[in-house]
This record gives C-alpha cells, sequence and structure tokens, in this order.
C-alpha cells in the first residue's frame, strides 16, 4: 500500500511519538464548569426574583397572561384589553383633513380656495350663562370654514420633513466633531498623554448625557424649534461616532503603518494613507445607523419642544386629539421603515 | 555601505537581542541573514532602518553614523519590503507604490492625494518593472494575489531611488516559484542598479542559489559570514541545532506506521 521506504537513515536518539515505554502524562484538562458557575447561577436567580418582585414583574406577568386569556375569548374582562380597546377607538378614524376658520385666515378670497378645499358651514351650539340673570341659555352660531381633506396629513409630511433635515443636520454636525476628537482619542495617534485623557473624558461626557435631557436644557438656551434638536443630537452621537472611529482607528491592522513608519513619514499621513482606506467602510456603516438613529430619536426629541413632528405628537396628546396622534404616529412608522430600507440598501452597497 | 560597529541591542523588558555584532555590507552586495526565528535578524534590519536604535555601537550608513538626528537625511537612502506586504488593502496599486515617497512629497499635496508628475510617472515606470500589467495600477491591493502584492511592495520600496533596501523575510509567505522569482528581482537590484540589498531568509538553499554572501545569526551573535559556496551541513548547525538530525527528513515504512496507529490506540482520546 504506502511504500515510502527509500531512504537509508540514522536512528534518532529518542522519539517521543514512537517510543512505547513513553509515560503519559499527568496533565489534566479541567470541567467546563462546576460547582462554582451552578453557585452563581443561583446567586444570580435570587437577585433577579427580588428584583423582579420590587418592579412588578410578576403582575406584569399576570395581566399579559390575563389579557391573552380574555382575547381567546376564556374570560370577560381585562384591564389590558379595555385599555387598548379605548385607546384603538380613538384614535380610530385617523384624521387626516383640517378645517380651519375663515374669519381667522388673513386676506381670504372666496373666489380663489386652494386646490381640493372647499368651505363649509357648521353650527356650533354654544352654552352661555347671562351675567345679569345668571341664566343658562343656547345659544347657536353658524362659523365658516375652509376645509381642506388631506390638510393635517400634509402638516404633518411637513414636520416629518423638518424631523429628517433635524437628523441629517444632526449627523453631520457629530460628524465635523468626532473626527477631530477620534484622532486624539486613539491612544496610538494621540500627539500626548493629556489630549487623549481629555478628549476621552468628551467623548465619555458627549456620550453619558441622553438627547432627551440635553435637548430639555438647550430648548431653554435656544428657545423652541429645530436648533436645540439638532444640537442635543449632534452632541450625543458625536459622543458615539468619536468612540467607534477611535476604537477602529487602535485596532486598524498595524502591517501598513509600520511601513510606512519605516520609511519616516508623519503621522498624519500615515493615518491619511495607511489607516483611513481600512476604516473607511466601517465609518460609512457607522455614519448609516447613526442618521437611523438621529432620525428615531428626532421624532422623540420633540417632546421637550425641540422641533419636528414630536412637537407636533405631544401637543395632540396633550389636547385629546387622539386621532391626530395616530396619523403621526403612522406617519413616523411608515418614514423610518422607509429609511431603514434605504440605508441597508445603501450599507449593503458599500460593504 | 552599511557598517555595523559593535552593535549590542537589549529591549526594554531585558532581553539580549544583540551582541557585539561588527560587520560591514559594502555597495551592490545581496547579503543575507539565516538564523532561527527569534535569532536578532528584524532587529538588525531595524536598526538599519531606524524603527529601534541600538543601545550600544554605531550603524553607519554610507559613511554616517545613524542617530535620531541623521535619521532624516539617512532614511530616504533606505527603503524596507515587509514579510506581510504591509499593504494598505484596500487602496488602489498605485496608492500604495505612491505611498513609498510620501516623505518627500509637500505636505499638501500628500493630504490630497494630489502626487507629482514625476512620481506619478516613476510609480507605472516600477509597476511595470516589478512585472505587473497597466490594468493592476488602479486595482485594489487586496485583490492581487501573494506575489503580486509582495511585487507591490518592491515597487513601493524602490520609489525613491533608495541605495539600501531591507527585506525581513520578504519570501516567507510565497511559493517557491514566486520565491525565487521575487528573490531574481532582488538580486537584479544588487547586480543592475547597484543597490545595497540586506535580506533575512529561512530558506538556506534559496540563499545559497542567489546570495552574493551569508551570515549566520544566532542568539544575537555573528555565528559566521561566509560565501554561499562556502556553507555546508556543519555551519548550518551553528544556526539551527541538528539540522543534519535525519528527523525531519524521515521516511516512515508500514511497520512504523502500524506502531503508530497501535500507540494511539492505547490514548484515550
Amino acid at each position: 500500500m504506502i511504500k515510502l521506504h527509500r531512504k537509508r537513515f540514522k536512528k534518532p536518539t529518542k522519539d517521543y511519538f514512537l517510543d512505547p515505554n513513553r509515560k503519559e502524562v499527568a496533565w489534566e484538562l479541567a470541567p467546563p464548569f462546576g460547582i462554582k458557575s451552578v453557585l452563581i447561577l443561583v446567586i444570580l436567580s435570587i437577585v433577579l426574583t427580588f428584583s423582579g418582585k420590587k418592579v412588578e414583574v410578576d403582575k406584569m406577568l399576570f395581566m399579559v397572561s390575563e389579557a391573552a386569556v380574555a382575547l381567546v375569548g376564556l374570560k370577560d374582562d381585562s384591564q389590558v384589553l379595555d385599555g387598548a380597546h379605548k385607546l384603538i377607538s380613538s384614535m380610530l378614524p385617523l384624521q387626516f383633513s383640517e378645517t380651519r376658520e375663515i374669519s381667522r385666515i388673513e386676506n381670504f378670497d372666496p373666489e380663489q380656495i386652494p386646490r381640493f378645499t372647499r368651505i363649509i358651514e357648521r353650527e356650533i351650539s354654544r352654552s352661555v350663562v347671562d351675567p345679569n340673570t345668571l341664566q343658562v341659555s343656547k345659544s347657536v352660531s353658524v362659523t365658516t370654514e375652509l376645509y381642506h381633506p388631506f390638510g393635517y396629513l400634509i402638516y404633518v409630511c411637513k414636520k416629518m420633513l423638518e424631523t429628517i433635515e433635524i437628523a441629517i443636520w444632526a449627523t453631520l454636525f457629530a460628524l465635523v466633531i468626532s473626527i477631530p476628537l477620534a484622532y486624539f482619542s486613539a491612544s496610538n495617534y494621540s500627539p500626548n498623554k493629556i489630549s487623549y485623557v481629555v478628549s476621552r473624558a468628551t467623548v465619555s461626557f458627549f456620550r453619558a448625557v441622553p438627547e432627551l435631557i440635553s435637548a430639555m436644557f438647550l430648548v431653554l438656551a435656544f428657545g423652541f424649534g429645530p436648533i436645540a434638536g439638532i444640537m442635543a443630537l449632534a452632541i450625543h452621537s458625536a459622543g458615539f461616532l468619536g468612540k467607534f472611529f477611535a476604537e477602529d482607528v487602535e485596532n486598524a491592522d498595524k502591517g501598513a503603518q509600520r511601513a510606512l513608519e519605516a520609511i519616516g513619514v508623519s503621522k498624519l499621513l500615515i493615518l491619511r494613507y495607511a489607516v483611513l482606506p481600512q476604516v473607511l467602510p466601517q465609518y460609512v456603516a457607522y455614519s448609516l445607523y447613526i442618521l437611523d438613529r438621529n432620525i428615531r430619536m428626532a421624532t422623540v426629541i420633540g417632546i421637550v419642544g425641540a422641533g419636528g413632528i414630536g412637537q407636533e405628537l405631544k401637543g395632540r396628546y396633550d389636547m385629546f386629539e387622539y386621532g391626530h396622534v395616530a396619523t403621526i404616529l403612522l406617519m413616523i412608522f411608515i418614514t423610518v421603515f422607509i429609511l431603514d430600507q434605504i440605508s441597508s440598501k445603501i450599507r449593503k452597497r458599500i460593504m | 555601505m552599511i557598517e555595523f560597529q559593535n552593535i549590542s541591542k537589549a529591549y526594554d523588558d531585558g532581553t539580549l537581542a544583540l551582541q557585539n555584532v561588527n560587520f560591514n555590507v559594502p555597495k551592490g552586495e545581496f547579503c543575507v541573514l539565516l538564523g532561527h526565528s527569534g535569532a536578532g535578524k528584524s532587529t538588525l534590519l531595524n536598526l538599519v532602518s531606524g524603527l529601534t536604535f541600538a543601545t550600544s555601537g554605531n550603524v553607519q550608513i554610507d559613511g554616517k553614523i545613524l542617530t535620531e538626528r541623521s535619521l532624516k537625511s539617512l532614511r530616504k537612502n533606505v527603503s524596507m519590503i515587509h514579510q506581510n506586504f504591509n499593504l494598505a488593502l484596500r487602496s488602489s496599486v498605485a496608492t500604495n507604490v505612491m505611498s513609498g515617497a510620501l516623505s518627500e512629497v509637500p505636505f499638501l499635496q500628500a493630504i490630497t492625494g494630489w502626487f507629482p508628475k514625476s512620481i506619478r510617472n516613476k510609480c507605472c515606470d516600477l509597476v511595470a518593472m516589478v512585472g505587473l500589467e497597466q490594468e493592476h495600477l488602479h486595482r485594489r491591493a487586496y485583490t492581487l494575489s501573494g506575489g503580486q502584492q509582495q511585487r507591490v511592495g518592491i515597487a513601493r520600496s524602490l520609489i525613491l531611488d533608495p541605495l539600501i533596501i531591507l527585506a525581513d523575510e520578504p519570501i516567507a509567505s510565497l511559493d517557491p516559484i514566486i520565491s525565487r522569482e521575487t528573490l531574481s528581482i532582488l538580486r537584479n537590484l544588487a547586480k543592475i542598479k547597484g543597490c545595497t540589498v540586506l535580506c533575512s531568509l529561512h530558506q538556506v538553499e534559496l540563499a545559497k542559489d542567489y546570495a552574493d554572501r551569508i551570515i549566520g545569526i544566532e542568539e544575537g551573535q555573528v555565528v559566521f559570514d561566509l560565501l554561499p559556496s562556502e556553507v555546508d551541513q556543519q555551519t548550518l548547525n551553528l544556526i539551527y541545532k541538528n539540522y543534519d538530525d535525519p528527523r525531519g527528513n524521515e521516511v516512515w515504512d508500514q511497520a512504523k506506521i502500524k506502531n503508530v496507529v497501535k500507540s494511539l490506540g492505547h490514548n484515550k482520546w
């Protein structure tokens, strides 16, 4: 079968592999887990039990299962289902139309009303108390209104566009801030120890402040509107991008860097020629993710008055106009879904 | 061209990498360093390229002592070829080759990637010289095979017309035929262009075929310094323990294989 014996050779002095009298070694491989791991698991489950009691996990589980049972029809009433039912019925139908009192529109010309709109008249009955007789009387007044069938939808779209613009500008500012921050907070490129520590601390601080909270304070400083939103988002995402970029620079393959180092190229140029080409796809992917995240967050920070659709949402919610709220929510969902698709397409093309 | 005068090098952790190394490589010589891994070959090369400095003793390049001060002026005469090619893999071949000239390009041009016309022409020249085609110029480096990548590495090291080329195991990851091609490029550089090539290798046979001179290094000391024809098994024993030990060349017969199988059968695994 195998005939390989061709060459005469000296017998080796010692052949560990073939030695029949070879002693068995006293090595041992420990089992993958033992009593210690079990103990840790037991302690962990005890801690979780106490913690769950505290944050009412048991109640949550009970209510959810009750709702599930009620949904199947085995039980008549469930608090959760009732709430959900009330909410959904108040949200429907979605509010797309918009009516405006004509008397409040400046320079209204009844000959030239905008497209799709029509003038309607509505009777509003009010109970009025006569201050002299203290008698309640009903008075009916007729107001003429301009009715637009998609007026509110268009308004929400405009607000959504503003939200997206806030997110894009915030991402741009974050990129501009984070690239120098990343340079200073990459341990192998930072000019000195102090700049490293300072920029690392800055990055951590930026990341530590949640957008919603910094937006609250920025609204106080800059007033209601998109400025506060842009700044809040930019600061927070600059913290994220700075950290990611710096770690990418630190972990980049050292080969090309060494090659340029050996011929005496300055650090900035090494970064440009040996590090940047390597990390660029990662950078783009991170930036897209941050943009994606900023769009979602931009819808939220409006709640504290920092512009965008969140401001509208908060206003309508406080006035119990759930039809409007439902329209906004639907719009947010559609936008995020579409942008998700677009960014994943872009990411695929780059990678 | 390169002169090592009483070089000793100790690293910070206390390992003594080189001890009293003394030799001189004249201009136009293809000198090969042999020695097992960790013997001090790479340290010797790094001393010339200025990546590390000797603890005691001097390295002279072209009659000038290499210090941190003179490094900047001497460095443009020295270039390095690496074991793992060390290319920027996502950049194009042209960018990789031209990046070898970065230290001589004005900063503003370098950072924007706008290399001077002379360097761009030279880059095309060199890529053709090392045996690549025009279509390779714009390919990204990772799309090339290992041999082609090493050629790009060689082209990059040549772009500033260096007097000295250091090669740190340039063929460690290449197949035998491409290894020979790479070594003959290096040899031609020494013979035709008059570069001084200092190259560390593990392949004894190839070293004998291509080198002008072979230096053996063991435990940070030069143990032999011979012409390729003078290198034999005895001398190689000085750097590789038991080089003539037949165990490496051992051929197994049927009986022996059976024995092994039997001994494996006793094992729990």
